[in-house]
């Protein structure tokens, strides 16, 4: 992983790293301190890093199907606009399935699966999903400071 | 940056308590370590059939949803032995993960392991 953060507070963050379980603690608390240098509260902080850990999840399980050495680029920026939206990006190269376009179904609490795509939902403001030119999905989701 | 996350550091501690067992787990649980876990416990329950399984997660202050999923299969797996959950000390990360997951109705959600007891 290769942080690259400038000024206080930092206004963009990119972390590259391999699709590897073992990476998603580390990305979650970055983009984490992220959030809450640029002054979202402790749920906001709390709930986007959960967000960021089932999205990257996803894509591990499902753009990679498991695979624990793929690419998998993350990057935060915090924008002004709407008293401050906080815009983080996820870069795969993987088999390029947009989960948005999966079909909906009425959960069953006791069915596994489902609990991520959950979390974005009701936590990020928006989440929009790109097929790349060179293959996998960009990512996108964004979420005010002043959400309530 | 990868970090080992061995199953001891996340269940260090199982004790029985009469018909109970009593298990703390310790430690932020995600699709890193939920493989591990799942698999002892699991294994636990295949070897003991509690009739009464109550996790403290007091010392869990963080969880995602495969971490959410290793204990929906866990209740399955008590429910068809007729056995119970006990979900003890939640943290509030791990409560509002539950909640928004419209789990929190379907385990026993207590305050505390001497509630899960009585």
């Amino acid at each position: 992983m290769s942080p690259s953060s400038t000024s206080t507070p930092p206004r963009r963050l990119e972390l590259k790293i391999t699709s590897h379980p073992a990476n998603l603690a580390a990305v979650r608390k970055a983009i984490e301190a992220f959030a809450a240098a640029n002054g979202f509260d402790a749920k906001g902080v709390d709930e986007i890093g959960l967000c960021v850990n089932e999205a990257i999840a996803n894509i591990i399980r499902h753009a990679y199907r498991g695979q624990e050495d793929r690419p998998v680029h993350v990057a935060a920026m915090m924008e002004d606009r709407d008293g401050g939206t906080i815009v983080v990006t996820l870069r795969d190269w993987g088999i390029g399935i947009d989960p948005s376009t999966l079909p909906c179904r009425v959960r069953d609490p006791l069915e596994p699966g489902g609990i991520g795509m959950i979390c974005l939902q009701q936590w990020m403001d928006r989440v929009t999903y790109a097929a790349q030119p060179d293959g996998g999905m960009l990512a996108t989701m964004t979420r005010r400071r002043s959400r309530r | 940056m990868a970090e080992s996350k061995d199953i001891s550091t996340v269940v260090p501690n199982i004790r029985h308590a009469g018909d109970a067992v009593v298990a703390t787990l310790r430690g932020e649980i995600d699709l890193h370590n939920s493989p591990s876990v799942r698999s002892a416990l699991l294994k636990f329950l295949d070897e003991n059939k509690p009739k009464k399984l109550v996790l403290n997660l007091g010392q869990v202050p963080y969880m995602d949803s495969s971490a959410i999923a290793v204990l929906v299969e866990a209740l399955q797996k008590m429910r068809k032995t007729g056995g119970k959950i006990y979900l003890t000390n939640l943290q509030p990360r791990v409560k509002g993960l539950l909640e928004i997951a419209r789990l929190d109705s379907i385990f026993s959600v207590v305050a505390t392991e001497e509630d899960a007891l009585k």
